[in-house]
């Protein structure tokens, strides 16, 4: 076991090394000068933009710039964007945002797709599991944006219920109508991955065992079919978190929540380098740890699974 | 344990949608109490510095009082100054109106300038807005091409009194009382207090305008300024105004839909709805945007002026903007938009309308045209209906086959793109003027110094010195005559077809009774509130 997590923790350092070196030069090579479009529609003087491009050694050579990057990053030090505001600041005022926005819709995700595809599972091939089937695929395969404007349309503009846009009106108002739509992706996913387990499980000799041993319907799905169909759901909703916790860009920019998805879109758009691989950074170790979590997870969870 | 997770969660749902009910509909509204307030859906502002802002001129505008004004109608009247005169077009004598005071108390004095251009211009501090004063003497001084500058301050500016000083220009320029406008806030005063704390000042700026902060600014948080009461401009009509800040313009449409948020500039997108969505809440303003279609001149086939005239008349300006803009934007008939004062409207004549007949004639007269038609615009700015547009006009106008309009990943590679002369056909070209007057539009396009980076580079020396002449024109209307004069000279040679004039629109929830039009932009402090 310990074994495997230094293991674990080694490739994670050898990837976060691989990792921010190639976003930084993939933004370095993305065509054109940051500097001279910070004026938008108005030109900056050729003098003001060298001077800017001076204060950031963006005349420096790729590795040069990476190098200084990399030593500050390692003091903890994720540096200032072209207009002089600090990385660190603007994502540590975004991360709230995500991180209400990804735990409100896994939330929902676990809850309604678990339970979804439980009852499936349960009364598998009868006209309950079809629905649940034909219902999650039907929805997951709108469009995003289509689902999100025409939330926005039908709650906030025809029904007036929920606010559409921003989080003025706080946790959990203003995260109910994105992380819903957010949500949705996940469940046909959950339902079907929980149905087959469950289907899997319950079909396994010691659930007839246990049933043999005149245990009650409660106790043998509720915590033996649960606990060990459990397994391959829990691998799928870690992996999703981390991805939600990246910041989901489209359901953000919609509903114009402040948050790391939004901001990374935005860097980009900018070609602000410094902040393009701070946030990198961050997703790329949230995504590595919650991997090295699950593993661990899995290994808890079934004695089978052995890593050394 | 899972069950008691989803009791929960139901709970808490059913809880807030409950409490949604409550708060839904009306958040922007303002309190009985009698204040007035608007909310004003903005991008992020970055920074509230005036020598640094690039996208904030909406907050700037009610937190600064700018020399100058212009109104709606493109006449200059004078706001925190008295008088700017001159008689030569170089030497100007700026007087101020007394009693002014910046938020914080201090007296707006000749100094309070002085100090705030010679900040800006200072090259090693690289402010954005630098460019504004470049044709104040001693500007060069400021920016050497290498090393630091021996010297701080713009040698062009004397203070002479408390409430006057004087500019030296390094040519003369008769349209510096209008440069002095609103909307260009390199030329704002700043108050002793700022120089101590300019971080806190772009968050907090201490201005000298009819709106004061109510608290610093947080970067995608409301913001709010409330009206200063010791101001001595008009006294606007409404007491508050909260900038609402959306990354995306479609959802603050949406937004202003559902009553959340009071105004909003309609992005291009949403224009060809907007009528339909809002009624008698939509507002058309006059624009100070002008819209071409670049052509590549330093290539071969586009140097024929029949290519470059028969290119402007394939084009049914006015189909395009009905399909794409609800006939919003105005199709082009000079060089310059209307709202600048002597726009020779219709001075295209013949070359501006939809003539395909004619245009395909040209076309073979000058030989027809080979090859591949290849329309390049920067992407990501919801500009990609228009060039298609274009492109499909072209192809089924002038019966180019291989008409194509393609974006770039974005607008910084647009322009390295275009500054390298790296495109083969027309391209996007637009410039929307900080001040209203032609002199601002001419010189983008049409001078080298202009440094529009995405226009039209014809650069000529006549064109040149007829601008300059028209520039050193004391009397308004002799300077327009100059150039109107510019352009026709321009319109010989036919460098690039104008496409547009700009139409902003604007849009209301139903608090707003009227909203007020500005000069290129709208007087956010003088709209009428519904209950009111």
């Amino acid at each position: 076991m310990l074994r495997f997590t230094i293991r674990r923790l080694i490739e994670l350092v050898l990837v976060f090394f691989g990792v921010t070196f190639a976003i930084y030069a993939a933004v370095f090579a993305l065509p054109g000068d940051p500097i001279s479009s910070l004026g938008g529609d108005q030109p900056l003087s050729p003098a003001v933009v060298e001077r800017i491009r001076d204060l950031y050694h963006l005349n420096d050579p790729l590795w040069s710039q990476y190098l200084r990057y990399l030593g500050h990053l390692l003091t903890g030090d994720l540096g200032v964007d072209f207009r002089g505001r600090s990385v660190a600041e603007r994502l540590a005022a975004r991360w709230p945002v995500t991180i209400r926005l990804a735990l409100t819709a896994w939330v929902i995700q676990v809850v309604i797709g678990v339970g979804l595809g439980l009852v499936a599972g349960l009364r598998k091939n009868t006209w309950i599991d079809r629905g649940v089937l034909i219902l999650t695929i039907l929805i997951a395969s709108v469009p995003i944006f289509v689902m999100a404007v025409t939330a926005q349309l039908v709650f906030g503009v025809k029904l007036s219920l929920l606010p559409i846009a921003g989080v003025s009106d706080g946790w959990p108002v203003s995260y109910l109508l994105p992380a819903t739509v957010l949500a949705i992706y996940g469940l046909a996913a959950v339902a079907r991955l929980t149905r087959g387990s469950v289907i899997d499980t319950m079909s396994s000799d010691f659930v007839r065992a246990l049933w043999a041993k005149g245990l009650s319907r409660r106790r043998v799905i509720g915590v033996h079919v649960l606990r060990n169909s459990s397994i391959p759901v829990l691998t799928y909703l870690a992996i999703d978190l981390g991805a939600l916790l990246g910041g989901a860009v489209v359901t953000e920019g919609i509903f114009n929540l402040p948050g790391v998805g939004q901001l990374l879109f935005e860097s980009i758009r900018v070609h602000e380098g410094p902040t393009v691989v701070g946030i990198a950074t961050a997703l790329i170790l949230i995504f590595l740890i919650t991997s090295v979590i699950v593993d661990l997870l899995n290994s808890l969870l079934d004695p089978r699974i052995r890593h050394d | 344990m899972k069950r008691a997770a989803a009791a929960l969660l139901a709970g808490t749902l059913a809880g807030s949608i409950v409490l949604a009910g409550c708060s839904g509909g009306g958040s922007g509204g303002s309190a009985d109490g009698g204040t007035k307030s608007v909310s004003y859906a903005v991008s992020d502002p970055v920074t509230l510095n005036p020598g640094r802002q690039t996208i904030a001129f909406a907050q700037i505008k009610e937190l600064f009082s700018s020399l100058t004004f212009i109104k709606s109608d493109g006449s200059l009247t004078y706001l925190n100054a008295e008088s700017v005169k001159s008689t030569d077009a170089v030497h100007w004598t700026i007087k101020l109106r007394p009693n002014w005071t910046f938020h914080n108390g201090e007296k707006v004095t000749a100094e309070s300038y002085v100090k705030a251009w010679d900040t800006v211009a200072y090259g090693p501090n690289a402010w954005e807005n630098s460019g504004q004063l470049v044709n104040i003497a001693g500007y060069d001084a400021l920016n050497p091409a290498k090393g630091k500058p021996t010297t701080t301050k713009l040698s062009g500016l004397k203070v002479v009194d408390d409430l006057t000083f004087t500019v030296t220009l390094k040519s003369a320029d008769g349209q510096f009382p209008t440069q002095l406008s609103q909307a260009q806030s390199g030329f704002f005063p700043m108050p002793e207090a700022a120089y101590k704390d300019l971080e806190g000042f772009a968050k907090k700026p201490i201005g000298n305008g009819p709106f004061e902060m109510v608290d610093a600014y947080t970067e995608n948080e409301p913001m709010t300024v409330k009206r200063y009461d010791a101001y001595q401009g008009p006294k606007p009509t409404v007491d508050e105004i909260v900038f609402k800040p959306y990354t995306d313009m479609t959802t603050a449409y949406t937004d202003v839909q559902a009553g959340s948020t009071d105004i909003l500039f309609v992005p291009a997108s949403r224009m060809a709805q907007v009528k339909k969505d809002f009624g008698d809440r939509a507002y058309v303003f006059q624009g100070l945007g002008m819209n071409y279609l670049g052509l590549p001149l330093w290539d071969k086939r586009y140097q024929d002026i029949r290519v470059r005239q028969a290119i402007s008349m394939a084009i049914d300006r006015q189909a395009v903007s009905n399909v794409i803009y609800g006939g919003i934007w105005e199709p082009a008939t000079a060089l310059t938009p209307p709202g600048e004062p002597g726009t020779p409207v219709g001075l295209c004549g013949d070359l501006c309308k939809f003539n395909p007949t004619k245009a395909k004639q040209l076309l073979a007269e000058a030989g027809g045209f080979t090859g591949k038609m290849e329309i390049r615009y920067p992407g990501g700015s919801g500009l990609d209906d228009l060039y298609n547009a274009y492109a499909n006009q072209l192809r089924q106008n002038l019966g180019i086959k291989d008409v194509t309009a393609t974006p770039t990943t974005d607008f910084p590679e647009f322009q390295k793109l275009r500054n390298d002369k790296n495109l083969s056909g027309p391209y996007f070209s637009r410039w929307g003027a900080l001040y209203a007057s032609q002199q601002n539009t001419l010189r983008s396009f049409y001078t080298k110094a202009g440094g529009c980076v995405n226009c039209i580079p014809y650069y000529t020396p006549q064109i040149e010195q007829l601008i300059a002449k028209a520039d050193a024109e004391v009397d308004p209307q002799k300077a327009i005559q100059g150039y109107v004069d510019v352009q026709k000279a321009i319109l010989k040679d036919f460098p690039a077809p104008p496409m547009f004039f700009e139409k902003y629109a604007y849009a209301t929830s139903d608090r707003i009774a009227k909203l007020a039009e500005g000069a290129g932009s709208l007087e956010l402090e003088n709209t009428t509130l519904a209950d009111s």
